[in-house]
C-alpha cells in the first residue's frame, strides 16, 4: 500500500485560458475574466486513473483534496488540515500558507509521497515545507510549469503509481518564474530548490531552460525560411520564445517574448492575444497557421506556457495548421515532444511524429509523446 | 545453399550499356549556363576529355570498355552476388534477398568502375592534373586511386562535413598520392566567396562541385572529373548491373525488386539501368526498381523536375533533373554521399517516366537495418548503402506479411570501415532524424534559373 499525500491548488491554472501569465495575487481577475478552475479537474482526472489501487491519501479539507476524493468516489482517505484560508488578500481563499502547513503535517505522518495539482508557485510552497525529506509529484495544472517536479500529464503522474514499485528515485529543480517580470516579457527564472521526485524515463518532465547555448545561427535561418513560406492570404500566430521572436525580427517587427501574438501581411495585427482573442481573429480570417516552439527542455509543444492556443483554437484552426519551430540545440535536448490540449482525441489527431523547423529548408523528423 | 556467385575474369562485360539508346523518352539537352543554349561538344572540352563527351553524348547502346580498363578492374571485378541467407533467417521472410557488393575494390567501394575509364581517357589525351570534389570521400579516394596508376596528378575539394568525420579517407588519398583539401577552401573564388558568408558552412557537394570545376576551368594542365551524376559516369557504372543479371542467372532467379541508394545516381544507375532496359523491352513490367533517398535530402522523391545548376555557384551547365535547388545546402548527415541537390539527368528520366520509384528514409532507420544487416552477414555497410538496405529489409518483411516469395536485390556500394564514428552517433542515440519540409517548401525553389 502507498501512503499518499494529495493537496490541490484550485486556483492554480486559471490564469492561463485568460492571458494571465500566472494565477498569484489574480485570482480575482482571473475570475472576473471569466476563468474556471482547472486544477481541481486535473486532480480529479489523476485519481480517476487509480481506482484500483491500494493507496490510503492524506489530505486537506474541501477543494484542496477531499471534495475530488469524494467526487472520485475513494473513501480510503484522512484530512489531516482543516481549510484556515490563510490567503488575507483572497478572502474565503486558499493560499500559500494552506498548502505549506498540509505538507507539513502530511510529512510528519511519514507518507511515502506527496502528490499536488498546482504549477511553479505551488511547487515552491511544497518544497518550502517538506524539502527533500520526502519525493513530491506534481499534476500539472498551473500557468507556469518550469520546474522538474512534475509528471507530463495528470494520466502520466498516475502511471507513475501505479508502477510505483518500479519507480527511481532521483533530483529534480524547483524553479520559478517572476511572475511580475514575466508579465512584463522578461523571463527570469530562479533556482529555488532540489526536490526528491519519483521517475520513470519519459513519464517526467525535465526542467525547462532558457537558453540552450549558442544557437542564434539557426534562429536566424529558422526566421529567414518562415518568413520566405508565409502566404500573403494567412493569418500567422506566432507563440512565445526567442525562436519565433527571430520570425518577427527577419520581418523587422517587434514581438511580445511570452505572449501569442498575430501577424499578417508581415504586419503586427495583434500582441499578447488571449483564448477569447485569438478565437476572434479566426473568425475572421480564413487561413490560419500557428507557429510554436517546444517549451523549454521539457519539450510541451502545447499544454505549457502558452494556453491561450486552446482546445477550442486547435479544433477551429485544424491541426494541420501546426508549424513547430525549434533550434538543432534545442532538439537535442528534447528529442521528443509533448502535446497537452487536455483533450486526449485532439491530443492524437497530432499523430506520432511531428516535423520541427530546425534550420532553412530544413527539419526534424521528432516523435510526440501524448496522453 | 550457395552464398556467393562468383563470376570468371574473363566474365568482366566488354561494353557499358548505354540507357540513352532505349529511353522512351529522349534526355533534354544540357544548357549552357550563360547562353541558356544547349550545350555543345566544344563547350566541355576545356575540362572534359573529347572521348568522355562523345560518351556523354551518344544514344549508342553499348560503348566498347578498353582493354586496359578491363585489365585494371580484374583487381576487384567481377564483384560477387551474395545471397543474404543469414538475413533472410533472422527477417523470417520467404524473400530471397541477394545483394551485389561493390566493397571489394581497393577503396572499398563501386566508385573506381568509372575512376579508372576517366582516368584512363584523360591519360590517354594527355592530362596531367584533375581536379574533382567529394562528398563522403569514396569518390576522392578512388579518383586517388585511379589518377596514380595512370601518373595523373589529382585535386580532391572534399566537403567540409565529411573531411571532419572521417580523417581516414583524405589520409587514403593521401597514401595513393593526392592533395585533398576541405570544401569551401581558400584555393578557389567560389570557396572564398562562401567562407565569406559563412565561415562555419559544413560544405556541400554542391559547392565542392564549384571549387573543382573552377580551379579545372581555369588550369590549362587539368581536367574536371566528376563521380555521379553525369552520363557518362552512369555509364560505366553499368558494369555492375550487367554483372548482376549473369549472377542471378546462375542463381536461377529473376529479381522482381531491385533497390539502389541515390544521391547522385551513379550506383543506382549502375545497377538498376541493365534491369530497366527489360522494363523498357517489356520483358519485366512487374519489376519494382526503387532509388532510396535520405528523408534530408530527397531530390527525387519531393524535388521538382526542372533545369537547374549542378553546383551552387551557377558554374556548370543546367541540367533538366528532379532538385531541390542549387542554393540548398542539405545538412550533415552521416551518409556525405547522398548529400546533393540534384539528380542524375538519366535517372530524373526514367523516374518522370515512372519505369522507377523512389522513397526517403530517416537516419536512425536506416543504421537500424545497417546494425541488423551487419550482424546477420557480417558486412558493415557504407551509410549509403545501408538506405538501400532499409528498403531491402522493409520489402522482405512485406514479404513475410503476404508469404510473397519476392526476389529482391539490391546494391551494397561499400563498406563503412571509415564511417564507424557515425554508428557511434546512432548507438548513442544522437543522430537527428533530419527531413525536408515539404509541404512548406514549394515556394522556396523559386530561385531555380529559367530556361526558355
Amino acid at each position: 500500500m502507498i501512503n499518499a499525500g494529495f493537496v490541490v491548488n484550485p486556483y492554480a491554472g486559471m490564469g492561463g485560458a485568460v492571458g494571465l501569465k500566472g494565477t498569484d495575487g489574480c485570482v480575482d481577475e482571473a475570475v472576473a475574466r471569466g476563468a474556471v478552475k482547472v486544477s481541481p479537474i486535473k486532480a480529479l482526472r489523476f485519481l480517476s486513473n487509480l481506482m484500483d489501487r491500494d493507496i490510503f491519501y492524506f489530505t486537506a479539507a474541501g477543494e484542496m483534496g477531499a471534495d475530488i476524493l469524494k467526487s472520485a468516489g475513494i473513501s480510503r482517505y484522512e484530512v489531516i488540515y482543516p481549510l484556515n484560508f490563510t490567503d488575507r488578500y483572497n478572502n474565503n481563499k486558499t493560499g500559500p500558507e494552506d498548502t505549506k502547513a498540509a505538507c507539513r503535517i502530511i510529512a510528519a505522518r511519514n507518507a511515502d509521497l506527496i502528490i499536488f495539482s498546482g504549477g511553479d508557485g505551488t511547487a515552491r510552497d511544497v518544497y518550502e515545507a517538506v524539502g527533500d525529506h520526502i519525493p513530491i509529484l506534481g499534476i500539472p495544472a498551473g500557468v507556469k510549469i518550469y520546474s522538474g517536479v512534475f509528471a507530463t500529464t495528470p494520466d502520466t503522474a498516475a502511471d507513475i503509481l501505479k508502477r510505483w514499485e518500479s519507480v527511481l528515485f532521483t533530483d529534480a529543480e524547483i524553479l520559478d518564474v517572476d511572475e511580475e517580470q514575466y508579465r512584463l516579457g522578461n523571463l527570469d527564472t530562479n533556482l529555488f530548490g532540489i526536490a526528491k521526485i519519483p521517475y520513470i524515463k519519459g513519464l517526467c518532465q525535465s526542467c525547462k531552460q532558457a537558453s540552450f547555448g549558442d544557437d542564434r545561427e539557426d534562429r536566424i535561418e529558422i526566421g529567414a525560411f518562415i518568413v520566405d513560406i508565409m502566404a500573403d492570404d494567412t493569418l500567422y500566430l506566432l507563440g512565445a520564445g526567442s525562436t519565433t521572436k527571430a520570425i518577427t525580427e527577419r520581418l523587422g517587427i517587434r514581438k511580445t517574448l511570452l505572449g501569442i501574438d498575430a501577424v499578417y501581411q508581415g504586419q503586427l495585427i495583434a500582441t499578447d492575444l488571449n483564448e477569447a482573442g485569438i478565437l476572434e481573429l479566426l473568425r475572421s480570417y480564413k487561413k490560419v497557421r500557428i507557429i510554436l516552439s517546444p517549451v523549454g527542455s521539457q519539450g510541451f509543444i502545447l499544454g505549457r506556457g502558452n494556453q491561450q492556443i486552446s482546445s477550442r483554437v486547435l479544433s477551429l484552426a485544424g491541426v494541420d495548421s501546426l508549424i513547430v519551430v525549434a533550434t538543432q540545440a534545442k532538439m537535442q535536448q528534447t528529442p521528443d515532444l509533448y502535446i497537452d490540449t487536455g483533450d486526449p482525441d485532439l491530443n492524437h489527431k497530432f499523430g506520432d511524429t511531428i516535423p520541427v523547423i530546425c534550420g532553412y529548408r530544413l527539419a526534424i523528423r521528432a516523435g510526440i509523446i501524448h496522453n | 545453399m550457395t552464398t556467393k556467385f562468383i563470376l570468371d575474369e574473363n566474365e568482366i562485360p566488354k561494353k557499358w550499356y548505354n540507357i540513352q539508346a532505349d529511353l522512351p523518352t529522349p534526355l533534354d539537352p544540357p544548357m549552357h549556363p550563360q547562353t541558356k543554349k544547349p550545350v555543345q561538344p566544344e563547350d566541355l572540352e576545356p575540362i572534359f576529355p573529347k572521348e568522355l563527351i562523345k560518351q556523354e553524348m551518344t544514344r549508342d547502346r553499348y560503348v566498347d570498355i578498353p582493354a586496359e580498363v578491363r585489365d585494371i578492374y580484374t583487381l576487384w571485378r567481377p564483384s560477387p552476388l551474395f545471397r543474404a541467407t543469414r538475413l533472410e533467417k533472422l527477417l523470417n521472410t520467404p524473400a530471397k534477398i541477394f545483394y551485389k557488393y561493390e566493397g571489394m575494390s581497393p577503396p572499398g567501394s563501386h566508385k573506381p568502375n568509372t575512376a579508372i575509364a576517366q582516368a584512363y581517357y584523360n591519360m590517354k589525351e594527355g592530362i596531367t592534373r584533375i581536379a574533382t570534389e567529394t562528398g563522403a570521400g569514396q569518390w576522392g579516394s578512388s579518383l586517388a586511386f585511379a589518377t596514380q596508376i595512370f601518373d595523373i596528378e589529382c585535386k580532391v575539394y572534399m566537403v567540409r562535413g565529411s573531411y571532419d568525420q572521417k580523417p581516414y579517407r583524405k589520409l587514403m588519398m593521401q597514401v595513393w598520392g593526392a592533395d585533398c583539401v576541405p570544401s569551401p577552401s581558400p584555393d578557389t573564388n567560389s570557396g572564398r566567396a562562401i567562407l565569406a558568408k559563412d565561415p562555419d558552412t559544413p560544405g556541400s557537394l554542391g559547392i565542392a562541385i564549384s571549387e573543382a570545376v573552377e580551379d579545372a576551368a581555369t588550369r590549362s594542365d587539368t581536367n574536371y572529373s566528376l563521380g555521379s551524376v553525369l552520363n557518362h559516369v552512369c555509364l560505366h557504372q553499368t558494369i555492375i548491373g550487367q554483372e548482376a543479371k549473369k549472377q542471378l542467372d546462375m542463381a536461377d532467379a529473376k529479381a522482381d525488386i531491385v533497390i539502389g541508394c541515390a544521391g547522385g545516381g551513379s550506383n543506382f544507375a549502375g545497377l538498376c539501368f541493365p534491369f530497366v532496359k527489360d522494363k523498357i523491352d517489356g520483358k519485366a513490367d512487374d519489376m519494382e526498381i526503387i532509388a532510396v533517398e535520405p528523408a534530408a535530402c530527397p531530390s527525387l522523391t519531393k524535388g521538382l523536375y526542372a533545369y537547374d545548376f549542378g553546383d551552387v555557384a551557377g558554374l556548370t551547365p543546367l541540367l533538366m533533373m528532379y532538385t531541390l535547388g542549387h542554393d540548398f545546402i542539405p545538412p550533415s548527415i552521416h551518409a556525405g554521399g547522398l548529400r546533393y541537390h540534384g539528380m542524375s539527368p538519366l535517372v530524373s528520366r526514367v523516374h518522370a517516366d515512372n519505369l522507377i520509384s523512389s522513397t526517403a528514409v530517416y537516419q536512425n532507420e536506416v543504421f537500424e537495418a545497417a546494425v541488423m544487416f551487419a550482424r546477420a552477414e557480417g558486412i558493415i555497410p557504407a551509410p549509403e548503402a545501408a538506405h538501400a538496405i532499409r528498403v531491402a529489409v522493409n520489402k522482405a518483411l512485406e514479404c513475410k506479411k503476404t508469404g510473397e516469395e519476392k526476389t529482391i536485390l539490391f546494391n551494397n556500394t561499400g563498406h563503412g570501415h571509415f564511417d564507424l564514428t557515425s554508428y557511434e552517433s546512432y548507438f548513442s542515440h544522437t543522430l537527428m532524424d533530419y527531413e525536408y519540409p515539404t509541404d512548406l517548401i514549394s515556394e522556396s525553389l523559386k530561385k531555380l534559373p529559367t530556361v526558355p
